[in-house]
């Protein structure tokens, strides 16, 4: 009886300790999760450029960022400034909207080396 | 004893007065309130602020958007119409990148409709300020919308007669009958409150105030 009441209250414990951390760094989403919340929606969960925003009456379609071809062609602080600035910041479209406000900068860091992950590229 | 029946005396003069009050002030704040508990319409909706949600996973885990500062974001006559023959607002599933918005929001009759709008409208927010934001279309308004941000990556709008635009954000067709101008303007400058965590870009301290305040003005107009 007394095992199983100290395991409840040490899972309990676990449990405030985890929602208190992650309470205090709210902001620090991972890369994947930011990714699929901010992102997918225009670049598509795997990031090929489908999400459910590239319908066929859009100006351009969002980039395809497991293409290494195309992502090679920024380097990691092009892929940190239209991350943060939208479009504009590489002189590409607006329809790339600017995260500099929502993401903190260690979350847009992140988020760059995700990107390099998803085209298996570097920059020039 | 006697104690005790005076306590409760009290505590029932109390309610009545307090429904009473409602009563003429809204005609159907308290009924609209029994309606909306007893459908269990706050089984998907908040209705109590302020907004508690800290991280993506909270958000993700709302079953509908929060309800407890509607009567600052719509105008009443939407909500008699939409709570009667609810079309969808959001193209997709609520946050859903996979499924579509099924349209199966669930009803309510005539009497039942317009008090449960009645009480909606008596949920506001201090936070949304009065703005003086009046709808005004034009070519000033659309360039921040179009051109200097695409809003319509997210938002579909009407153009030409036919629907354009992303399906992630809520529609903005019909915009200016759905939401009071204020609101847009309060939830553009200040999103924190209303949406601590939401998938569109905060556009505070991106666009100027007084870009903010033409998009206000052009969103309030679209139909
Ligand atoms: C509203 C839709 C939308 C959202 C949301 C969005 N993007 Fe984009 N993104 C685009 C479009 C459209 C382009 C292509 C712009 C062009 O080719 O002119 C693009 C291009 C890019 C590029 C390539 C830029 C270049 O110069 O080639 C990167 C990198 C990028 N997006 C990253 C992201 C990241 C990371 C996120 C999430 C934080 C994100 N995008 C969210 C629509 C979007
Ligand atoms: C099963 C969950 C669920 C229940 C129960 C439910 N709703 Fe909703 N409600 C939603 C979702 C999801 C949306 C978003 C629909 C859309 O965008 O088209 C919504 C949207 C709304 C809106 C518009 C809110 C906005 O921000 O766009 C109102 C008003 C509303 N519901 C009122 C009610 C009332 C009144 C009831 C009870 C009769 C109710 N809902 C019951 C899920 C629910």
């Amino acid at each position: 009886m007394v095992g199983k009441a100290t395991c409840v209250i040490a899972a309990a414990v676990t449990v405030f300790a985890v929602t208190v951390f992650s309470g205090s760094t709210a902001n620090a989403a991972s890369a994947e999760a930011n990714y699929k919340f901010y992102c997918s929606q225009c670049h598509g969960l795997e990031g090929k450029g489908d999400g459910p925003n590239a319908t066929k009456s859009q100006p351009v379609s969002p980039r395809n960022h497991t293409s290494a071809t195309e992502m090679a062609k920024l380097t990691d602080q092009d892929i940190v400034n239209v991350i943060k600035g939208g479009g504009a910041a590489t002189s590409k479209s607006t329809m790339m909207p600017p995260f500099g406000k929502t993401l903190a900068d260690g979350e847009v860091t992140a988020l760059k080396d995700y990107l390099r992950k998803l085209c298996k590229c570097k920059g020039n | 004893m006697k104690g005790v029946s005076f306590l409760r005396l009290a505590a029932i003069s109390a309610f009545a007065a307090g429904i009473a009050f409602a009563g003429t002030s809204h005609a159907g704040v308290a009924e609209g309130k029994k309606i909306f508990d007893s459908k269990n319409c706050g089984g998907c909706h908040q209705v109590a602020g302020p907004a508690k949600e800290k991280s993506i996973e909270d958000q993700l885990a709302k079953k509908a958007p929060e309800l407890w500062y509607a009567g600052s974001k719509f105008k009443k006559e939407f909500l008699e119409k939409w709570l009667k023959d609810p079309k969808p607002i959001r193209p997709m599933e609520y946050y859903s990148l996979t499924k579509k918005n099924a349209g199966n929001h669930p009803k309510l009759d005539g009497k039942n409709a317009d008090e449960v709008a009645d009480y909606l409208m008596s949920l506001t927010s201090a936070d949304a300020k009065k703005a003086g934001i009046a709808p005004k279309g034009g070519p000033q308004g659309r360039i921040i919308f179009e051109k200097k941000q695409g809003c319509y990556g997210c938002h579909e709008v009407s153009k030409g007669g036919s629907t354009v635009g992303g399906l992630t954000g809520p529609t903005m067709i019909g915009i200016g009958d759905r939401l009071q101008p204020d609101w847009i303007y309060a939830y553009l400058t200040n999103p924190k409150v209303f949406k601590p965590v939401k998938d569109m870009p905060t556009y505070e301290g991106v666009l100027s105030e007084s870009d903010l305040k033409i998009l206000a003005e052009y969103v309030s107009s679209l139909k």
